[in-house]
């Protein structure tokens, strides 16, 4: 008889033993799982949050008048490349996401009924991610070339399906694909209309310019003003940083929280999960007792025997970590949708994690068996065959 | 008695065997310099009191307890100069267990407790044959927990000659049993003799002595 038709008749044989660990791992890989996917879910949310509702820092030329900043066509440009300069700067931490703007009042902006318009048009160069800092999703508000998105006010005075036209400084004028009609609520984009950078720097005659830089997920956590601040203007003296506070600074501020609690709570409960499993393999081992003499005086091994044990261990595991993933994410699902309303949608199975749960738990488990397999392996078989 | 020199029919030597114990700091001499021998073929019986050191010999001659001096020479070869891996392998094929206490996997049928010890393929085959045999075929899918002390101390003894064992250690194996049980195993012990199988039993009762062509007395450890 192989060792794993043994291991299932012994777990079946003893099945609430069998369940109770079963149980364990189970809880530790779902409340695991849980955590992870609702920390990744929190950290999109922030992102979202952030890029709605406002953003950490801009940075903009130090003689910018930022009083008028949004009602004026003239504020201080700067070129696009310092955007690039500033990812590729070892020396420039502070920030992991870099979009360069170039935003203007657009003065006599004439609609389809010929109607004369002030708005506010902002040209996005596609996210820059600081590249000596980990990999994130882009958290940024890219606008393909070709194409415009415009914002609720002006869209009621577009009909649908027709294109959105702006003179140019050229005296000619330019036609855009409008590939979204932003819902009311965006602040100033309501009245605007968002371009591809290289569109928009066309249409002003403005090519390689920009006027503002949002910078997304600070790093600096403390003081990250003055951090950013003087890592901007060690590189450009020039460019001067201004934060703007937020609901989405409390927001991360509650994820970083999160993060801390989530790093405390899932080693606690795996370790106390796997102190309970240890417990009950020790207790299981002394319940064999004789069974293990058996074995012994059959001729079995040290290695059949100790196998007894730790696949065992590796097919609750297994079996657990599997349950434990698809039951985490269902409630990270369940509960997530809940917490995190924008991005509600999104939350899924974190498919990422899955091979390493399965890995790991199996593994942890064997590992909380190991004790008692070695013990197991020293029971004195003559003693225990022999008591009457 | 002096047992070192080997004989072509020797199957064991015991040779000048000791075992102590110490327990709540005193000192017990389970085994005390026993020395004899046992040829192929043979059926003997040790007999004595109990602690007189009947299962201490027992376990020591399987491989399962080592002597704190002396040898235990299996067709001459000291078995606890063995290393691990070979002294398993001589308890699975040289040796058969049969205990008082059954000693069945209570999470295994009466045939996969049999099954348990098979290796060859004419092994498993047999298994169904002495399960006829001894009564026990209508039996093979119970539990040991479904199973009568006597049904189960068949089922052990089966497991423990079914891989054709040379040696068959047998310790108390009627101890639990009622005197119709014990004459049906006694029966089989004698059968697995008369096959060619050599047999050691323990066993306080003197009338397992009658089975046998040679007995060995013990008591306090020694050889009377």
């Amino acid at each position: 008889m192989n060792l794993f038709v043994l291991v299932i008749k012994e777990i079946v044989y003893r099945k609430i033993s069998s369940l109770i660990i079963l149980l364990t791992v189970l809880t530790a890989s779902a409340v695991s799982v849980t955590i992870f996917t609702l920390s990744k879910a929190s950290e999109n949310e922030t992102r979202k949050i952030m890029r709605e509702q406002g953003l950490n820092l801009y940075i903009f030329p130090k003689n910018t008048n930022l009083i008028d900043f949004y009602s004026v066509n003239n504020t201080p440009s700067f070129p696009e490349s310092c955007v690039d300069s500033l990812a590729n700067s070892r020396t420039f931490d502070a920030v992991r996401h870099l979009t360069g703007i170039l935003q203007l009042r657009y003065s006599d902006w004439t609609d389809p009924n010929g109607s004369l318009h002030q708005i506010v048009v902002a040209g996005y160069k596609d996210e820059a991610m600081q590249r000596f800092l980990s990999k994130q999703e882009t958290m940024g508000f890219n606008v393909p070339a070709g194409t415009v998105r415009v914002g609720a006010l002006l869209a009621k005075n577009i009909p649908e399906g027709d294109p959105f036209v702006i003179q140019g400084a050229d005296g000619k004028p330019h036609r855009f694909h409008i590939s979204e009609r932003l819902t009311e609520g965006k602040g100033i984009l309501d009245q605007g209309v968002a371009f591809n950078l290289a569109d928009l720097q066309k249409v002003l005659g403005m090519e390689g310019q920009i006027n503002k830089i949002e910078a997304l997920g600070c790093v600096c956590h403390d003081g990250r003003i003055n951090n950013a601040r003087k890592q901007v203007q060690a590189i450009f003296p020039d460019l001067e940083v201004t934060e703007i506070t937020s609901i989405a600074d409390a927001r991360e501020n509650q994820r970083l929280m999160m993060n801390k609690y989530g790093a405390f709570l899932i080693p606690f409960i795996v370790l106390s999960a796997l102190l309970i499993s240890a417990f009950l393999f020790y207790s299981n081992v002394l319940h064999r007792k004789p069974e293990i003499g058996l074995m012994k005086a059959l001729g079995k091994s040290h290695l059949f025997i100790t196998g007894l044990f730790l696949l065992k261990a590796f097919l609750l595991g297994i079996t657990g970590s599997l349950a434990g993933f698809f039951a985490g994410s269902w409630m990270a699902g369940y509960f997530g949708k809940k917490i995190f309303l924008f991005t509600a949608g999104d939350i899924g199975t974190t498919w990422s994690i899955f091979g390493f749960t399965l890995l790991a738990f199996p593994l942890l488990w064997m590992l909380s068996a190991w004790i008692p397999a070695l013990l197991a392996t020293q029971v004195d078989a003559a003693e225990t065959l022999s008591q009457e | 008695m002096k047992a070192n020199t080997l004989k072509n029919n020797d199957m064991l030597t015991i040779n000048n065997v000791t075992k102590t114990y110490t327990k709540h700091g005193m000192t017990f001499k389970a085994l005390d310099g026993i020395t004899f021998r046992v040829e192929k073929g043979d059926f003997t019986v040790v007999v004595g009191p109990s602690g007189s050191g009947k299962s201490t010999l027992l376990h020591t001659i399987g491989g399962l307890i080592r002597p704190g001096s002396g040898q235990v020479l299996f067709k001459g070869t000291d078995i606890y100069k063995l290393n691990d891996d070979a002294l398993n392998n001589y308890r699975k094929k040289n040796v058969g267990f049969v205990f008082q206490q059954f000693h069945l996997v209570p999470w295994l049928t009466v045939y996969e407790n049999v099954r348990l010890v098979c290796q060859a393929t004419s092994c498993i085959k047999a298994i169904n044959d002495y399960f006829d045999k001894s009564g026990l075929l209508p039996l093979r899918n119970k539990y040991p927990s479904e199973l009568s002390v006597g049904e189960k101390q068949r089922t052990a003894f089966i497991r423990a000659i079914i891989s054709n064992p040379e040696l068959l250690l047998a310790d108390e194996p009627t101890g639990n049993l009622d005197p119709q049980n014990a004459a049906i195993l006694m029966d089989m012990t004698r059968d697995f003799h008369k096959a060619g199988g050599t047999v050691l039993l323990v066993s306080h009762n003197p009338e397992t002595s009658t089975y046998a062509g040679k007995r060995i007395i013990l008591g306090s450890g020694k050889i009377l």
